[in-house]
C-alpha cells in the first residue's frame, strides 16, 4: 500500500519466532527459535497476547509479532 | 435619565431576533450530533455561543438606529468568539484522538471545527436578519413585526442550511458490502487485498465469523480524487468504527486499478445495513473537495 504523507502508521516489530536456526539475527527485535510448528504457534500467542500486539504469518513459514 | 433608556420597540426587536437566532443554533446542532465530541455539556457549550452570537447579532440594528456607530464594532467581537469556537472544537477533538476506536485525522477534525464555527454565523446572521426586517417593516401593531421577522429570518436559516449542507460519501458512490475471505491468514475482501495481520489462529477465525466488510465504488472516476484521500478513508473508517463499536481489528484498504476502497473491521454490533449506512452518511471532507461536481452546493435542487 502507497503512503500518504499523512499517512505514518507506528509499526514495531517486537519479535520474530522462527523454526530455523539461521534465521536467528540479531537486531532490535526478540528473536526466538521453535522446536515445531506447534510450539511456534504457542510462543507466538503468547507473546502477541502479553504485548497486545498483531501476528504476521510469513509465506517462509517464520511469524512475526508486532505492534501498529 | 429616560433617554439613555432602551425603547420598547427595540428591547423586543432584540428579544425576537436573539430568541430566533438561537433557535437557528438549536435545530443546527442536531444535524452535528454524529459528530459531536460530548453530550450534554458539549451541546449546552455550543447552544450558549449560539445564544452569545444571536445577541449579538440583534443588537446590531437597534445600536444603529440609537446613532451608536461604534458600538458596531463589537461584531469584531464575534468574529474573534467564532474563531475561538473553531479553536476549541479542534482542540477537544485532538484530546480525543487517542480514545477513540480508530482517528478522526486531522482532514476531519478541521472539517467538523469549521463546521462548528459556521453554525454560529448561521445565529448572528437570522438574529440580525430578523431584526432588521423588523426594523424595516416598522409597523404600528407589535405582533405582525415580531411574526413577520421571525418567518423571514426561518427563511434566512432554510437558505442558509441548505448552502452550507455539504455532500457524503453516498452522493459519489455506491457503498456495496463485501465479502470476507480469509486466505492462508491474508485477509480479502471481495478479492482485494487488505492485510496479513491475521496471523494467529484465533485472529482469522475471529474475522471470519464476525467481520465486516463495506466496499465504496466510486460513481464517475473523477470522485476517486475526494475517496482516495487518506483523510477522507480515515473519516468514513471512523464512522463505520464509532457506529459499530471495535471489538478487535479495522482496516482501510484502497484498491488502485478501479479506486475501489474497502472498509472492513471486527464490530461490537454486528449490523451490516448500519455499517452501510455509516460509510454512506460520511460527510465529503471539505479540505478534499477538488471538483465542481462535489463542490455544487444544494442551495437549488434536491437537499
Amino acid at each position: 500500500m502507497g503512503r500518504e504523507s499523512t499517512e505514518r502508521p507506528n509499526y514495531e516489530i517486537l519479535a520474530l519466532v522462527t523454526l530455523q536456526k539461521e534465521r536467528v539475527l540479531g537486531g532490535k527485535q526478540l528473536t526466538l527459535l521453535a522446536q515445531d510448528e506447534e510450539q511456534q504457534k504457542t510462543m507466538v500467542q503468547d507473546i502477541a497476547k502479553a504485548m497486545k500486539a498483531d501476528v504476521v504469518k510469513m509465506k517462509n513459514g517464520d511469524y512475526l509479532v508486532l505492534r501498529i | 435619565m429616560k433617554d439613555g433608556l432602551i425603547s420598547t420597540e427595540h428591547i423586543i426587536m432584540i428579544v425576537t431576533a436573539t430568541i430566533i437566532g438561537t433557535l437557528a443554533r438549536v435545530l443546527t446542532i442536531k444535524e452535528d450530533f454524529r459528530q459531536y465530541p460530548s453530550y450534554p455539556n458539549g451541546y449546552m457549550l455550543h447552544l450558549v455561543t449560539g445564544f452569545v452570537a444571536a445577541a449579538l447579532g440583534a443588537f446590531a440594528i437597534p445600536a444603529l438606529m440609537t446613532k451608536n456607530f461604534t458600538a458596531v464594532t463589537f461584531l469584531t467581537v464575534a468574529i474573534q468568539q467564532f474563531r475561538d469556537v473553531r479553536k476549541s472544537e479542534r482542540e477537544s477533538l485532538k484530546d480525543l484522538e487517542n480514545t477513540e476506536y480508530a482517528f478522526r485525522g486531522d482532514a476531519y477534525i478541521d472539517g467538523i471545527a469549521k463546521t462548528f464555527e459556521s453554525r454560529n454565523y448561521f445565529s448572528l446572521i437570522v438574529a440580525f436578519v430578523t431584526a432588521l426586517t423588523m426594523q424595516m417593516i416598522d409597523s404600528n401593531i407589535l405582533w405582525v413585526n415580531i411574526v413577520i421577522g421571525s418567518i423571514v429570518g426561518i427563511i434566512v436559516l432554510y437558505i442558509l442550511k441548505r448552502f452550507s449542507k455539504g455532500k457524503t460519501i453516498g452522493d459519489i458512490a455506491e457503498v456495496k458490502i463485501g465479502t470476507i475471505e480469509i486466505k492462508e491468514s491474508e485477509l480479502f475482501v471481495d478479492g482485494i487485498y487488505v492485510s496479513n495481520l491475521l496471523g494467529s489462529d484465533n485472529a482469522s477465525k475471529m474475522f471470519q465469523t464476525e467481520g465486516l466488510a463495506v466496499v465504496i465504488y466510486p460513481h464517475e472516476d473523477h470522485y476517486r480524487v475526494a475517496l482516495d484521500n487518506y483523510g477522507q478513508r480515515q473519516a468514513a473508517l471512523f464512522e463505520a468504527t464509532r457506529t459499530l463499536g471495535v471489538k478487535r481489528y479495522h482496516f482501510t484498504r484502497k484498491e488502485y486499478e478501479k479506486g475501489i476502497i474497502v472498509i472492513t473491521l471486527v464490530p461490537i454490533i454486528k449490523d451490516i445495513d448500519k455499517l452501510v449506512e455509516a460509510v454512506k452518511k460520511t460527510p465529503l471532507l471539505e479540505s478534499v473537495k477538488k471538483s465542481h461536481a462535489v463542490m455544487d452546493t444544494n442551495l437549488v435542487g434536491r437537499e
